[in-house]
């Protein structure tokens, strides 16, 4: 069964161009992720992830971290 | 663990249709259509990368199915008559049928995703619907004129007639039931003014 574990999911505060790029340039760098989007056309400004290695919590404190709110989208 | 579950994809779908046939795409959100099917945001985003992702898809399929049905017996080396009616046949089954389809029709031509559409749609239909446009040309049965003119008086007397009938309505809001009869008398209109 195909598994989507590597999935990580986070509702955000990252509601512009801008803040999608000042995080980006701080996801961008980390070598534990493949993709990652923010979805600003939707009212969760979804941060989507994709790591076979990175916890939810990782990413948590790190955009945490750069001043956004982030928690686990379940 | 989450997994891929296939039924879950086409209630997704088909929900996104529904909702946006009535609501437009102003108001469509992911955390809606979670809810209106029952599932979480997070299973929506397993599926999809974000909106746009989803609503391109449901444009691109929706744009491919629409194609297909639109060839349904069509034959491109028909006469004109014969071949005019195969596709108003197809088109009125299609709309008349499913109401929330045409409406969500309506939708995808007024949004962002409408060039993904077209261009799916006519994608598979555009050879054989030129080829049966130049035949009729060709053959002396209809006269050259420009594509525009063309399409206008073939197809926009169905598309207002279904409008109407999907709606309930005609002008004024006087209550309006399409019949066969009333569909195939336009038919004939449009043919006798199309034929040399």
């Amino acid at each position: 069964m195909e598994n989507f574990n590597h999935i990580l999911l986070f509702r955000t505060d990252i509601k512009s161009e801008e803040d999608k790029q000042t995080l980006g340039s701080l996801l961008d760098k980390n070598k534990n992720i493949e993709q990652w989007n923010v979805d600003l056309n939707d009212e969760d400004y979804v941060l989507r992830i994709i790591s076979y290695t990175l916890k939810h919590e990782h990413v948590i404190e790190m955009v945490q971290n750069y001043g956004y709110m982030c928690c686990e989208l379940t | 663990m989450r997994t891929r579950d296939i039924g879950k994809e086409s209630l997704v779908k088909k929900t996104a249709i529904e909702t946006i046939a009535k609501g437009g795409f102003e108001s469509f959100s992911m955390n809606k259509l979670a809810r209106a099917c029952g599932i979480s945001v997070a299973t929506l985003y397993i599926y999809y990368k974000d909106k746009d992702d989803l609503l391109s898809q449901l444009a691109v399929e929706h744009g491919k199915q629409m194609g297909k049905s639109m060839l349904h017996n069509f034959d491109a080396e028909a006469p004109f008559e014969v071949g005019l009616r195969q596709q108003w046949e197809n088109r009125y089954r299609d709309l008349i049928n499913n109401p929330t389809l045409s409406k969500f029709n309506e939708q995808l031509r007024a949004s962002v995703y409408q060039e993904q559409f077209l261009s799916t749609l006519m994608e598979d239909a555009l050879v054989p619907f030129t080829r049966f446009n130049e035949n009729i040309i060709s053959r002396g049965e209809v006269r050259e004129m420009p594509f525009e003119v063309y399409w206008s008086v073939a197809f926009a007397p169905l598309y207002a007639l279904i409008k109407f009938n999907n709606e309930g309505q005609s002008l004024g809001g006087k209550p309006f039931k399409m019949t066969d009869e009333m569909l195939w008398e336009a038919f004939d209109l449009v043919v006798k003014g199309l034929k040399k």
